[in-house]
């Protein structure tokens, strides 16, 4: 547990961070997020002594982090930061060993423990020996991460830590990072500007304003569905609304099974359900594609839907896994204005509609409103 | 001109070029810790080496010949006062070419200051450092031979004696075993280099 108590910083007249109080639960995932020159980096600091307080007191587990000694301290707190910031004199294992070896592990013990994070962020072994500049800015970024957990600290900080590669590699660190998390259960302050990687990454998202005020420190979901006030629904962006849905699971919505028949049903069948188009499937319920009301007409009544010539599906969802993002996504993208959930054998649980996304929104817009209102 | 003697030359000469340079950075590479440390440090000090530089050697030769003698000593203090003027800068500017995001990193892992000079920063100028050394060894050994005018054996023995016995073919000599032992030396720290900083990128 991390807690700002009324923690300012200036510099001559200007202040960079103005009286924060701020608590970062134990095994959370915290992002700091703002325009610069708002405070988010100065704040990160100030946990590991890189930068001093002017006034207030920083506490880590309860300790204020004034009373250690700040190399001690630093080798208890993983620190990862922009363009990795590798030692280019040091091969992949030693500069992930660097921790352990200031905690006089030894070097075989150091370099063992620096193998097994290779293989916790997945760098191949092969790469131990290699020099920095031998390797991607992605595989930095990772050994990046590696040296900040060798000697596995309780707290990781990561100060803008995707920022400089490129967009696909920045969402595959970001993927890597969420599920490392998972597994680790560290306490992680993040630097970003980046409001998107902010909701993407964060247990809670930390939104700042320009000289050092703390605007809103929330769940990404409340972030997104109640702002504050006006600069926080800015800096999160104009579609937020769309974005929350990303929080929401589709398991929400009432999918409707009436317009689903199997390949062996006729046409006269279908007709009789006169609606304007009918999801085929197979005798194992997967979906086949889409035939519509004018297509059936032009059938004989007797003919089996089989042999007809079918629509495709487009993308599927899943609800228990997707969001109501990818349900809405899915639907919009159709031409048949309905997208076909499934299960996870791919079997056709029954199709979407307007109406029923929109009744399945405000129900869990509702209960999301309930639950952050009430106790 | 015997064999054996130009040799005893060619090592006397390789010496006055190697010991003031290696005594230069015995100094710079405090003082060039202190100068990146202290900013408004370095002027004054670039400006005092550079004023060193300045004064002729043979000038520094006699006025240290009342304290020193006519020996090597006498030589090798000018000699390492001159070199400072390139050692010293490429000291600080070994240690300012350290990233930003390395010396921070170093900080953060929990180096204090002493051990991130010693582990990260000095590793990191090695390449600037012995660039800067290179220059140093070469100059030295060309200025050494003007150590003969006081009696200092060095290769410059060669052009003296062969200009009183008008002997041009010692000059060309002398001259050619200055060249090549600036050569050779270069030519061992660039080794040296090579096997200090595995880590450089070869371009």
């Amino acid at each position: 547990m991390i807690t700002f108590d009324r923690v300012t910083k200036r510099y001559g007249a200007t202040v960079a961070v103005d009286a924060l109080s701020l608590e970062v639960p134990p095994g959370k995932t915290i992002v700091l997020v703002g325009p610069s020159g708002c405070g988010k980096t100065t704040s990160l600091r100030m946990i590991n002594r890189l930068i001093e307080p002017s006034e207030g007191k920083i506490l880590l587990d309860g300790k204020d982090v004034q009373q250690a000694s700040p190399a001690a301290l630093r080798r208890g707190i993983g620190y990862v930061i922009q363009q990795a910031g590798l030692f280019p004199h040091r091969t992949v294992q030693d500069n992930i060993a660097t921790v352990p070896l200031l905690n006089k592990w030894g070097k075989d013990k150091a370099r063992a423990r620096a193998r097994e994070l290779m293989d916790l962020v997945g760098l191949d072994a092969g790469m131990a020996r290699r020099y920095p500049h031998q390797l991607s800015g992605g595989q930095q970024q990772r050994v990046g991460v590696a040296r900040a957990l060798a000697a596995d600290p309780p707290v990781l900080l990561m100060d803008e830590p995707f920022s400089a590669v490129d967009p696909i590699v920045r969402a595959s660190l970001q993927d890597e990072l969420i599920r490392l998390q998972a597994e680790l259960h560290k306490t992680i302050v993040m630097v970003t500007h980046d409001v998107e990687e902010a909701i993407k990454v964060g247990d809670l998202v930390a939104v700042f304003r320009p000289g050092g005020h703390l605007a809103q420190v929330d769940t990404p979901e409340r972030l997104l569905g109640a702002p504050v006030d006006e600069y926080v629904a800015d800096f999160v962006g104009f579609d937020r609304g769309i974005r929350r849905l990303s929080f929401f699971g589709a398991d929400g919505l009432d999918l409707d099974t009436g317009p689903v028949l199997p390949a062996t049903a006729t046409a006269g069948e279908a007709q009789r359900l006169a609606v304007p188009w009918i999801l085929v499937t197979s005798a194992e319920r997967r979906p086949l594609g889409w035939i519509s009301a004018a297509a059936l007409s032009r059938l004989a009544a007797a003919a089996e839907l089989a042999g007809a010539e079918l629509a495709p599906i487009g993308h599927t969802f899943r609800p228990g896994r997707d969001s109501l993002r990818a349900a809405l996504d899915a639907t919009v993208l159709s031409r048949t204005e309905c997208a076909v959930g499934v299960d996870a054998d791919g079997a056709v649980l029954g199709v979407t509609s307007y109406e029923r996304l929109r009744d399945a929104i405000r129900a869990a817009e509702e209960a999301a409103d309930a639950a952050a209102a009430g106790p | 001109m015997s064999w054996p003697l130009v040799w005893q030359y060619t090592l006397a000469n390789a010496l006055l070029g190697v010991v003031p340079a290696l005594l230069g950075l015995v100094i710079s590479i405090p003082a060039g810790v202190a100068c990146a440390r202290w900013r408004w440090f370095y002027a004054p000090v670039l400006s005092v080496t550079s004023i060193l530089y300045a004064i002729p050697s043979i000038a520094l030769f006699v006025v240290l010949i009342d304290y020193t003698g006519l020996s090597d000593t006498t030589v090798i203090i000018p000699l390492t006062l001159f070199s400072l003027c390139v050692l010293l800068p490429s000291v600080v500017d070994g240690l300012r070419s350290v990233p930003p995001a390395v010396r921070q990193a170093a900080t953060a892992m929990g180096y204090g200051p002493a051990r991130r000079l010693l582990r990260v920063e000095l590793p990191l100028a090695v390449p600037v450092i012995i660039a800067g050394l290179r220059v140093a060894v070469v100059s030295s050994i060309s200025l050494a031979t003007i150590g003969q005018l006081i009696g200092v054996s060095s290769l410059g023995y060669l052009f003296i004696d062969g200009l009183q016995r008008s002997f041009p073919t010692e000059i060309w000599v002398g001259l050619f075993l200055v060249i090549v032992l600036a050569l050779v030396c270069d030519l061992i720290l660039i080794i040296i280099r090579r096997a200090l900083t595995p880590w450089a990128v070869r371009s």
